[in-house]
């Protein structure tokens, strides 16, 4: 097992040795996923692109957005200030992706780009309506995270593209997000189920689901019970959000096991949304 | 493979190796240049034995190549304190009976110095300490002791910074 490890000055010379080697090229971010999928033999890249130190890395706003570089470490989103309220999800779900030492060097883009489905910034993202960018050879393309995801490990990305950025609308003031996670302990787990919500007062509810079918699904149906509000209509989202995936059994937990969760975290979820909202008195 | 030349900032001194481009930086640290206090054992990032200090931050070197520490400083238990200098959180885990068998405690005090340096003053929770280190284990303690250990040497640092900091 050995690579040619690359180490461009610029981003278009990254996309450049890519285009140049296809398949038999990966980028290179934290490497928290490519590395232990290459020792055990999963992945077996010819050369490696490293992505760092190309300024990607930076959390920021623009014009009604919140920009976040794909080589944004996990840390660096759990203790950024813009997302401790009313984004405080991001921040859920950040701080729940393995130990310490793995959100130290983890980065957002790789959570993205995995494509597992089980990952969990993504079910965050997705109820914020994410947006992705992507440069390749041929200049810059954006589309909606939803469309972007495509099956387990699968996505629109094409080999010598790099993900740049994620972004989305800075939510209104009078609105609340809540990420939940169940593994089989506490911490260092792989998710069984987990669910993020966004609530907007007056009327808008986006849900998300991992770890629920072979990626990570909104379930529309679901939000329209949830845009009106209230205990009753909560808990019928939640079943509704159960009947729309399709789980699998595996060594983690039975298919049915995970709708139980489903219906009970997406409920919870919006529980905790609404409560934030009134908390707040917005 | 041909070998390439890499500087590694290891403990504030330079040191020049010359590497195969997929050797891990806990490769580099045990087998080139023999600082075996970091350790190895799931190479997963799973356990923590392997953690080091990357530009402060506790990392796993068992699955961060050597490359990606290029023009970074990392710090290893050899660099924390001696015997005449101890740190104060190997202080604290001496006078806490927090080692037994011994062989998780070098991630384990570097894991919870990245943790305590990122809050200097604050004597942090119990459980907040519980969940810095969930990704470090140890087979032998039971955490307690290690967990005492962690919140001891925390009043200490923030009562007597200089102590810490004398250390890197
Ligand atoms: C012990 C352990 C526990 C974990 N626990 C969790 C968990 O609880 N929840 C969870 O969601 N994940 C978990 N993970 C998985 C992993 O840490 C995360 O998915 C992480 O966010 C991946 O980011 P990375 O920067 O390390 O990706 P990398 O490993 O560097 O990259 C992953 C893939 O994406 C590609 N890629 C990365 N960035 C880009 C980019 N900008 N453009 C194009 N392609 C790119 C790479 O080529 C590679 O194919 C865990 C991993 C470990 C080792």
């Amino acid at each position: 097992m050995s690579f040619a490890f690359h180490r461009p000055g610029s981003l278009d010379a990254a996309i450049a040795v890519a285009s140049e080697h296809g398949e038999a090229a990966r980028f290179l971010a934290g490497g928290t996923d490519l590395m232990i999928q290459i020792n055990r033999g999963r992945a077996a890249p010819k050369h490696l692109i490293s992505l760092a130190g190309l300024g990607l890395d930076t959390i920021g706003e623009s014009e009604g957005e919140h920009v976040i570089g794909a080589l944004a470490t996990l840390d660096a989103v759990v203790t950024h200030p813009a997302f401790q309220t009313g984004l405080v999800a991001l921040t859920q779900a950040s701080a729940v992706v393995g130990g310490r030492q793995v959100r130290n060097i983890a980065t957002v883009g790789g959570n993205i780009v995995n494509a597992s489905p089980a990952a969990d910034l993504v079910p965050v993202l997705l109820a914020l309506e994410a947006t992705v960018d992507l440069r390749g050879p041929a200049g810059t393309r954006s589309m909606p995270l939803d469309r972007f995801l495509v099956g387990r490990g699968r996505t629109e990305r094409r080999p010598d593209e790099i993900l740049t950025a994620v972004r989305f609308d800075k939510p209104p003031a009078a609105s609340a997000t809540w990420f939940l996670k169940a593994g089989r302990r506490k911490a260092m787990e792989i998710s069984v189920i987990c669910v993020a919500a966004h609530l907007v007062r007056g009327g808008k509810a986006r849900i998300a689901i991992g770890a629920a079918a072979a990626r990570t699904v909104r379930v529309p149906a679901a939000e329209a019970l949830a845009e009106k509000e209230g205990a009753a209509a909560f808990r019928e989202a939640g079943r509704i959000a159960a009947d729309a995936v399709s789980p699998i059994d595996d060594v983690r937990a039975s298919a049915r096991y995970r709708k139980l969760l489903v219906a009970t975290l997406v409920e919870r979820a919006l529980a905790a949304c609404a409560d934030r909202l009134g908390k707040d008195g917005r | 493979m041909t070998r390439q030349p890499l500087a590694l900032t290891i403990n504030g001194e330079i040191h020049d190796v010359m590497i195969e481009p997929h050797w891990s930086l806990l490769h580099v640290l045990r087998h080139e240049l023999g600082l075996t206090g970091t350790k190895e054992n799931c190479l997963e990032a799973e356990c923590g034995v392997c953690t080091v200090l990357l530009d402060g931050k506790a990392v796993n070197s068992c699955i961060l190549l050597a490359e990606q520490a290029r023009g970074r400083s990392i710090v290893t238990i050899e660099g924390l304190g001696d015997p005449e200098h101890l740190h104060p959180l190997q202080a604290a885990f001496i006078e806490h009976g927090a080692v037994q068998c011994g062989y998780c405690i070098p991630g384990m005090i570097l894991s919870a110095k990245s943790f305590l340096d990122e809050r200097p003053g604050r004597v942090p929770s119990e459980a907040e300490v519980r969940e810095a280190l969930s990704g470090t284990l140890c087979r032998c303690t039971g955490y307690q002791k290690i967990v005492d250990a962690v919140i001891a040497a925390a009043r200490q640092m923030s009562a007597r910074p200089e102590a810490a900091r004398r250390a890197p």
